[in-house]
């Protein structure tokens, strides 16, 4: 008996009926849906699809001397792997991602940890430590040439007490990237600090005070519980972090233009040179063709590998 | 890349629409400005005054950032089929600018008033003269020009036992004074005697400046497939430059941006720099003590570089708009207007009647530092300029800034840069010169 009721209420209308009624209904709702986005979709097609259509048309489109158009091929994408400033520029750009990504989610999972209570003096901290997020990269650059001036520099001035002066940062090809990726540490912690910041108000303190209770200590509590819980929020910031890699490049025409010695030429301003200083537009579009492919990839890979073993609290 | 281009045509576009629904002739100008807004704000004066004397025209005047901006930007107009009438370009890019058969050569209008170009060209200043003709057409209009010149510290050059009036003359008065003028505290060093601006564009502007002062030509002034960059006047002067650093240690190692060498020359570490005459006002601003300006010392003969900026008016425009621009440059290049936008950003004006002026005979009389820019001007020598020029440029820059760091001897900065000079080149050297009747 109970049985019976219970198929009934589980079976409801006919099930043919029922399939159609969805069908009308996710008909209706996709006309509205689409109506509702096709003004940003056309402005997305225009303004983001074409370009990037042009951009893997002109990568693959090949100019004789003088710019005159010469047929298909994929011309372009050798001469770029013969250019021996390509590879360096792609290798800055790892060593440059590397030294900047890991270092700046690190200091911002470690800040936002220690400043998560909502006292006055957290809230104040917090202030200072995002406010490089709300200054223009540009006009962080401009301050950092200040900053990193041998001999007169605030870096300089402070080193020489420790007895270090005189290192001329930015002029040194051994030591220009490193102080671009202290600028970009710096600039993009505080900014990642605040994601990290909502990740953390997310996770239920019940939580952690039944691990209190269980005896586990702050330094266990935060491996087991906190960064586990973070996971979809380290991931998001992860390709945020990624994606500044590839597209921030303020810092280093302010600062060095790429030099000394190609030694900060990452691989924006590779294509900046190639299209603009050079008019080598099917270079510069096979090198942009390259280096978005490889962001995507890595942006897909980062964000499958974290979302395996990822808890999602109800 | 199109992105970019696409961006850049918006915003002509945008300008070009600006302007009022009227009769006159309508055309745009493109123009940067390296330093500051002032200049700007001047610039759209200019236009103003120059429209109200000519109600038949109606200028809208476009600034359009830097050099290299103005240069993108123009391009990007001239392939989107709505040129500029006129812009004002980096003088030494219009050889690829009519390499790449973007400009219209002035000679026919010039002819139309029944002069001669050679006659037209007499105007200016003999050492423009390079950078305006291209394979023998007049492609560009010198407006605002500028040379290298010696900036020191007079109070250092008193404090060291300097005769401030007697600026070094030679490499080795140069070498000497410098050695006097650097100033060590144990091994730390707290004046230096010379510093060296070491940031892309302005470095191979530099040495090119003591490349011909050492008596060498840096590049074919006839034609753009050839740069001289491991001739022996150019390794001279890269070793002086690396034996001022690693041998005599009295220029700091490593490249110097500009910004630092400016504050080092402001806060008294260094006692001489090089920098244009274009940064003179710039300097006079900033500057505490009291400086002085001297010619770059000579090797072989004085001789620097030109530089500064030329108008141009880029093909794809109508006749009628051909001529309204002429006439635009005509009036930017006349004497009064050229020694006024002199007197006011710092720049040496390209025509010489400038100079005939009473009101600029008298600035020349009260700023003794413009006068020794004018001195130099006889000793001026063209703006290198080949195909593919900022690339060919950047090739010697990177060997230069690996030297300047120790990485490199002066004749290995030297090789490594003309071979990546002449792969550079090479399209343009195949297919000129090395084009041969088969």
């Amino acid at each position: 008996m109970a049985q019976a009721l219970a198929d009934a209420a589980i079976v409801g209308p006919r099930p043919e009926r029922l399939i159609e009624a969805r069908r009308t209904r996710g008909f209706v709702s996709a006309h509205a849906a689409f109506w509702l986005l096709a003004p940003s979709l056309f402005l997305l097609f225009l303004f983001t699809y074409v370009p990037i259509l042009e951009a893997l048309m002109q990568a693959v489109s090949l100019e004789g001397f003088g710019g005159k158009f010469s047929g298909y091929g994929f011309g372009n994408f050798q001469r770029l792997f013969a250019d021996a400033s390509f590879w360096k520029a792609l290798s800055n750009n790892l060593v440059y991602g590397l030294g900047t990504v890991a270092p700046s989610i690190a200091l911002a999972v470690l800040i936002a940890v220690a400043l998560q209570d909502a006292t006055r003096l957290n809230a104040f901290l917090r202030t200072v430590i995002v406010f490089p997020v709300v200054l223009p990269l540009v006009a962080v650059a401009t301050l950092f040439a200040f900053v990193l001036m041998p001999g007169v520099g605030l870096l300089d001035y402070h080193l020489a007490k420790l007895g270090i002066s005189g290192t001329n940062w930015l002029g040194n090809p051994d030591t220009a990237l490193y102080a671009i990726i202290g600028l970009s540490i710096w600039k993009n912690a505080g900014y990642y600090m605040l994601f990290v910041l909502a990740g953390l108000q997310g996770i239920a303190p019940e939580l952690h005070e039944a691990a209190k209770l269980d005896g586990a200590g702050a330094f266990t509590r935060f491996l087991r519980i906190t960064l586990p819980l973070l996971k979809p929020t380290l991931a998001f910031i992860l390709v945020i972090a990624m994606i500044n890699v590839v597209t921030q490049i303020d810092h280093v025409i302010v600062l060095t233009g790429g030099g000394p010695s190609d030694s900060t030429n990452i691989l924006l301003n590779y294509i900046f040179q190639a299209a603009h200083q050079q008019g080598d537009s099917g270079r510069a579009a096979a090198a942009t063709v390259i280096s978005v492919a490889a962001l995507l990839s890595l942006s897909v890979a980062s964000l499958k590998t974290l979302e395996r073993g990822m808890h999602y609290e109800s | 890349m199109r992105v970019m281009r696409r961006i850049a045509l918006a915003a002509a576009l945008t300008a070009m629409t600006a302007g009022a629904a009227t009769a006159a002739t309508r055309i745009d100008f493109f123009f940067p400005v390296p330093v500051d807004g002032a200049l700007a704000k001047e610039m759209q004066n200019l236009v103003a005054r120059f429209n109200q004397e000519n109600p038949d025209i109606e200028v809208t005047a476009a600034y359009t950032g830097t050099y290299d901006e103005t240069d993108i930007k123009t391009r990007a107009a001239i392939k989107a089929g709505k040129p500029p009438a006129v812009a004002l370009m980096s003088a030494n890019f219009i050889t690829q600018y009519h390499i790449d058969d973007l400009v219209e050569a002035f000679d026919p209008l010039v002819r139309a008033e029944g002069k001669a170009p050679e006659e037209f060209m007499d105007g200016f200043w003999p050492a423009l003269v390079g950078n305006a003709r291209v394979d023998g057409g007049i492609y560009g209009v010198p407006f605002q020009n500028s040379t290298p010149l010696l900036y020191y510290n007079v109070d250092a050059f008193k404090e060291a036992g300097l005769d401030p009036d007697r600026p070094p003359v030679t490499w080795a008065d140069w070498l000497e004074d410098a050695r006097k003028l650097t100033r060590r505290e144990g091994d730390k060093t707290t004046r230096y005697g010379i510093m060296l601006p070491g940031t892309y564009d302005i470095l191979g502007w530099t040495m090119s400046a003591l490349t011909l002062s050492n008596g060498g030509q840096y590049y074919n002034p006839d034609w753009g497939g050839e740069i001289y960059y491991d001739k022996p006047s150019t390794v001279g002067a890269l070793t002086f430059v690396d034996d001022l650093v690693h041998k005599f240690k009295v220029m700091p190692e490593g490249t110097i941006q500009t910004p630092a060498m400016n504050n080092a020359f402001f806060g008294g570490q260094v006692a001489m720099i090089v920098s244009s005459t274009g940064s003179l006002s710039f300097i006079r601003q900033n500057m505490k003590v009291p400086f002085k300006v001297a010619f770059i010392p000579r090797n072989v003969r004085n001789a620097v570089p030109i530089g500064g900026a030329s108008l141009i008016i880029p093909k794809g425009n109508s006749k009628e708009r051909q001529e309204a621009a002429w006439k635009l440059v005509k009036w930017l290049t006349s004497p009064t207007v050229s020694g006024g936008w002199s007197r006011f950003t710092g720049y040496f004006a390209p025509v010489k009647a400038a100079y005939e002026l009473p009101e600029m005979k008298d600035f020349i009389d009260k700023n003794p530092d413009a006068k020794v820019a004018l001195e130099q001007l006889a000793f001026a020598k063209p703006w290198f300029a080949t195909y593919n020029t900022v690339a060919v440029r950047k090739a010697l820059e990177d060997e230069v800034q690996a030297m300047l760091s120790g990485k490199k001897t002066p004749a290995e900065a030297a090789k490594a840069a003309q071979a990546n000079a002449d792969a550079l080149l090479k399209p343009y050297v195949d297919a000129t010169a090395l084009n041969l009747p088969k």
